[in-house]
């Protein structure tokens, strides 16, 4: 390499250097403004007490004290349940769906859009038609169903303590279906037509050929949509305090319900927030570790 | 290799949990970063409430003056000097922010002010029409009137703002008393009603003592409410039981329960909830005073902030004894934390299993009969729920009659002599008798004063329909007794929350005296915590 | 898509496997719907039936819950939230994949990092954040976090990865510089997968619950959810009005949805193609 072509060289990287700032300049100042700066902030935030004029600091302590807490501890669990009965369920669920609709038949648009349409409702939305429609004094459901399944009216699905988990995920599931349809529907599409012909041609069966090819084909897709559902399922809020309100008694306060929750001990502390809210940080960090090192290098990336 | 992979998560989650139950402490939240949290029931009273920092904080506790953080550090750095005794009445007043009426007349032009509420729909509708009359009756102070998404949103964004972006009025449910005196941001209404010389003869007195501590009137009530009995009045008929006499005492309660049930007018007698802001913990705060018991101990915090609730005592045990006798005897139901706020009162329009009774708050009236009035129940009108007191217990000071009151106050904001005056001016105008008289008939809330129900439309509203009335009757027939007052609390929604737990646990078979015991102990906990962060 | 094979009666049971599962689906939405065109007082009788059909139920939710003001100040704070995040997204996905840098994974691994921080371990901080800046109460205030995310900057770069590097030196050798090659060649190939994430990111910010409430203290900056919130947890909270009120809400993204259906998933389907 000639001094003439390294000195170009090093000019170009400044320029490209200098053209990168220019590029990341937007989203970094957005990022570290309202995600690293906060973040960075509440850690310290965490290890104080507060009231209604300020705070005090008490240490580190606070997040082993937190952690170890009845209540987070009972959060965490409520949350890793919650998490392993909505994620599968709803990646199964929308993989099912999308794999019914994926064939040219005749009015299969108008299957697809109403399947998608629930990513139209919000999570305010889809838990005030859950909510309605579980009533168990007055609501279709428990009226129509109740000798079947007693717990839908004394007390309720969203009141029995051993159902109101449940009936908070299955809320969530069908609020989720639709963007795990579009997402599964999107990754079925990229699969090669001339791997299912040759699957077919070696006399692999339906169900063969969904576990041989489909599944194999679409793993980056469900990686991508149980990373999201994942995150969603660790940070729901809106539905467990439009539905349960935490309740009955601990049976659905989330941790990050814990946090935010109304009446809850965190309730007018932002010190104890931060806490709860950093060790839900913790949690998620050492999940998504363990789901991209386990994960990620078993997902068949095409070629 | 797939099957590997969908295994994966579920074994790490698994693992999770494994590790996750190994290290519980036994400890609840409330204590993280407490080092000592106090021996609640063993000494109670060595725990400071109001005095100097410095001396509160438990043995290696420190506080670094450069880690104070927000909310409110613009406030006046008027920490509370030692505590005072709650006897020198006046001293306490002469240490807070003073009102001078006058400062709105020197005023150079109309004075803005901004007013946060909670009120909803209907409720909202009628605030903004008596606002607006105001805004065009004078020309003196315009107001700004701001719905902030019901009273927790409202709460929040005060609590979290600096005093700059706190609005000059504000409405705050009853539990935020010590809370609204602990933000030391607020103006007493005491000192502006001693500046106009205003007259508070007409008020109900019961209304006034709510918001008064240590002798000092904090807020003006606004719109008062109290929990009543909703019944039906063909299924009491059915019963053998008289709709026009319901029953007002515990054990008339229990006996009518049993004659409902027994008769086959319903299968289920009453509706019961673990709501906190219902059956779970407002109404125990209601029975405690009927009953002529407090709740927290400082008279209720009245005298001086509270330090612990005394509700593990004999009377609450007692109390939540009855509850569990009401379900296994009584033929009560018990219909969970009514997350929908109406599910006690929904019971009773079950086609399968109803109640015919439910205790809710006398602000849904208007709703209730609607509702369950409209064809929801086969065979009921509206004219056919009845009303009546809530039933107390018959050895309480006023023979379990009276009530505490909940609803909502008014807070002026210290933000400047000529906005606390505007501020003064509004509630004036909202708290005249012909406006109370007026608000209470559009919306179902008691009237805070008494020559209010001498004006029409009130009154009429009364005359016509007593059902209407009973709620503001029982307000009245509360005893003159300390203990009629309910309890003020800094953590008091986080309270309530802790003795609905111990309600619910109760109506589902547990033992009362465990249940209060471990509630108390929270209970004392966050008052403890709340104190060293608020002292 | 898969080999057209099925047999009349596989086909059949296909069908009745769909309408079943469409019935499932779109049943809680016909309830409400049904719900939120009757009175108020006859909400839970028969909830299945449209009996006594009004409209009012929907009126007094619009005018209770403000929600004419709130639409459109979702709209205004989600058409500033797409557009920018577009082109924050792009651009700085395009600096991940063609421009060369000191420290470039190490920043793409922060920045990739920001996906997993709890929105709600932040939120305190950003409302003081936003409260010191003066911007409480504005659209600023609640659209500003929201600018830029990890989320789109990963979506993008997955794409521009599968532009063959070659392009970028055909052109480069054609004289087309960073900003030429990216409006003429990068962005266009990568259209459907822009389209996918423009459209989640639309749908996050009008579905946005806990921000809104707490950046907004004056009800001329309330957003479609704060309007839902409004309605069912004011002291005056009625469960009609409530309802009534998320079809109102719901109902303007029902219609995007429509439109953008076929561009969402070929945007997802260019995205994922080779991973």
């Amino acid at each position: 390499m000639t001094a003439r072509r390294s000195a170009a060289l090093r000019r170009r990287t400044w320029r490209e250097s200098g053209l990168a700032l220019v590029m990341l300049g937007p989203s970094a100042v957005i990022l570290v403004g309202f995600v690293f700066y906060p973040l960075i902030k509440a850690v310290f935030l965490g290890r104080q007490r507060c009231g209604v004029r300020g705070c005090r600091t008490t240490g580190w302590d606070q997040y082993i004290d937190a952690f170890r807490s009845n209540e987070f501890q009972d959060a965490l669990i409520v949350t890793l349940k919650y998490a392993l009965i909505t994620v599968p369920i709803g990646l199964a669920l929308g993989v099912a769906l999308a794999v019914l609709a994926d064939k040219y038949l005749r009015g299969m648009s108008i299957f697809r859009t109403i399947f998608s349409s629930t990513v139209a409702t919000s999570v305010a939305v889809a838990s005030v038609m859950w909510f309605f429609l579980l009533d168990p004094n007055v609501g279709f459901v428990s009226d129509a169903l109740h000798s079947w399944f007693p717990v839908l009216k004394t007390p309720g699905l969203l009141q029995d303590e051993n159902t109101a988990l449940w009936a908070v995920s299955m809320s969530s599931i069908w609020a989720n279906l639709g963007f795990t349809f579009i997402v599964v529907t999107a990754g079925l599409q990229s699969v090669p037509k001339d791997l299912y012909e040759s699957a077919y041609v070696d006399g692999a069966g339906g169900f063969m050929r969904f576990t041989n090819v489909t599944l194999p084909m679409i793993s980056p897709t469900l990686l991508f949509a149980s990373v999201v559902l994942l995150s969603r399922a660790f940070q729901s809020f809106g539905d467990i305090e439009l539905l349960t309100g935490g309740g009955p008694k601990s049976n659905t306060t989330t941790v990050t319900y814990l946090a935010f929750g109304k009446g809850l001990p965190t309730a007018g502390d932002d010190g104890l927030r931060s806490t709860v809210s950093i060790l839900l940080f913790f949690v998620l960090l050492i999940l998504a570790l363990v789901q991209f090192r386990g994960l990620e290098k078993r997902v068949h990336y095409g070629n | 290799m797939r099957r590997r992979r969908s295994i994966a998560l579920p074994l790490v989650v698994l693992a999770g949990l494994v590790s996750v139950a190994g290290c519980r402490s036994g400890e609840s939240i409330a204590n993280a970063g407490i080092d000592r949290p106090p021996a609640a029931s063993a000494a109670p009273t060595t725990v400071p409430t109001s005095s100097a920092p410095g001396e509160t904080l438990p043995p290696g506790e420190t506080l670094p003056p450069g880690e104070t953080l927000p909310p409110g550090d613009t406030l006046p750095a008027e920490t509370t000097t030692t505590a005072p005794p709650p006897t020198t009445i006046p001293t306490k007043l002469d240490e807070l922010p003073t009102c001078d009426v006058t400062a709105l007349d020197s005023a150079s032009g109309p004075v803005d002010i901004t007013f946060w509420h909670g009120l909803s729909n209907e409720l909202g509708t009628a605030l903004t029409t008596l606002t607006n009359e105001y805004n065009q009756s004078q020309s003196k102070v315009h107001v700004d009137l701001q719905f902030q998404g019901g009273y927790e949103d409202n709460i929040n964004k005060y609590l979290q703002s600096n005093q700059d972006n706190r609005p000059d009025l504000v409405q705050m449910p009853e539990y935020m008393v010590q809370q609204m005196i602990d933000t030391q941001s607020i103006v007493p209404t005491q000192a502006c009603a001693e500046s106009a010389g205003y007259d508070t003869a007409p008020f109900l007195p019961q209304a006034l003592g709510a918001y008064a501590t240590e002798g000092v009137q904090w807020s003006m009530p606004f719109n008062v409410s109290a929990p009543v009995l909703f019944f039906l009045k063909p299924r009491f008929e059915a019963a053998g039981l008289d709709p026009a006499h319901p029953p007002t005492t515990l054990q008339e309660l229990l006996d009518a329960g049993k004659q409902i049930v027994a008769s086959g007018a319903s299968p289920y007698s009453i509706s019961l909830d673990s709501d906190f802001d219902g059956g779970g913990g407002w109404y125990v705060e209601q029975w405690l005073a009927k009953g002529g018991n407090f709740y927290a101990d400082n008279d209720n915090g009245r005298a001086a902030p509270a330090t612990k609730v005394l509700y593990d005592g004999p009377a609450g045990v007692q109390l939540l004894t009855y509850l569990k006798q009401l379900v296994t005897e009584g033929g009560g139901v018990y219909v969970g934390p009514n997350a929908s706020g109406q599910d006690s009162l929904l019971k009773l329009a079950d086609k399968d299993a109803p109640a015919s009774m439910t205790i809710s708050t006398s602000a849904s009236l208007g709703i209730v009969l609607s509702v369950l009035g409209n064809g929801l129940i086969e065979g009921i009108t509206a004219d056919q729920v009845g009303v009546g007191p809530m039933p107390g217990p018959a050895e309480g000071p006023a023979g379990g009659a009276g009530a505490v009151v909940g609803g909502a106050s008014l807070y002026i904001v210290d933000k400047g002599d000529e906005k606390a005056a505007a501020a003064w001016d509004f509630i004036e105008f909202l708290e005249n008798a012909q406006n109370q008289s007026t608000f209470a008939a559009a919306t179902g809330y008691i009237p805070v004063r008494q020559d209010a129900i001498e004006l029409d439309p009130i009154k009429s509203v009364y005359v016509n329909d007593p059902r209407f009335k009973v709620a503001y009757d029982q307000l009245l027939a509360s005893a003159d007794v300390a203990t009629s007052n309910g309890p003020v609390i800094g953590p008091l929604q986080q309270v309530r929350k802790v003795t609905a737990d111990a309600v619910a646990d109760v109506l589902t078979g547990g033992d009362p005296q465990t249940a209060l015991t471990r509630a108390a102990q929270q209970a004392n906990d966050l008052i403890y915590n709340y104190s060293l962060q608020n002292s | 898509m898969a080999i057209d094979n099925v047999s009349g009666a596989r086909k059949f049971g296909r069908y009745v496997l769909l309408i079943v599962m469409a019935f499932i689906v779109l049943f809680p939405i016909y309830v409400i719907v049904i719900g939120a065109l009757k009175p108020g007082d006859q909400l839970r009788n028969q909830p299945l039936l449209p009996n006594h059909v009004t409209l009012d139920t929907l009126r007094a939710a619009w005018r209770n819950g403000h929600l004419g003001r709130a639409l459109a100040n979702s709209a205004v704070v989600a058409v500033l939230v797409t557009v920018a995040q577009v082109v924050t997204s792009v651009l700085a996905a395009y600096a991940f994949v063609f421009v060369r840098f000191p420290g470039r994974n190490i920043v793409f691994v922060l920045f990739l990092a920001t996906l997993l921080v709890p929105l709600e371990a932040t939120l305190a901080i950003n409302r003081r954040t936003i409260e010191d800046l003066g911007w409480l109460n504005s659209y600023q205030g609640l659209a500003v976090p929201f600018l830029a995310t990890a989320f789109g900057i990963f979506l993008i770069r997955q794409v521009f990865l599968q532009i063959p590097k070659e392009m970028r030196e055909a052109a480069s050798m054609d004289g087309l510089g960073h900003f030429g090659f990216m409006r003429e060649v990068a962005v266009p190939l990568s259209r459907p997968t822009i389209g996918a994430l423009a459209l989640f990111a639309f749908l996050t910010s009008w579905n946005q619950y806990l921000w809104p409430v707490l950046v907004t203290t004056d009800e001329g900056y309330n957003t479609v959810q704060t309007g839902i919130k409004a309605l069912k947890q004011g002291a005056g909270s009625n469960p009609s009005l409530v309802i009534a009120g998320t079809v109102i809400v719901a109902l303007p993204i029902f219609v995007v949805l429509i439109i953008f259906q076929r561009q969402l998933v070929r945007g997802l389907t260019a995205g994922a193609v080779k991973g």
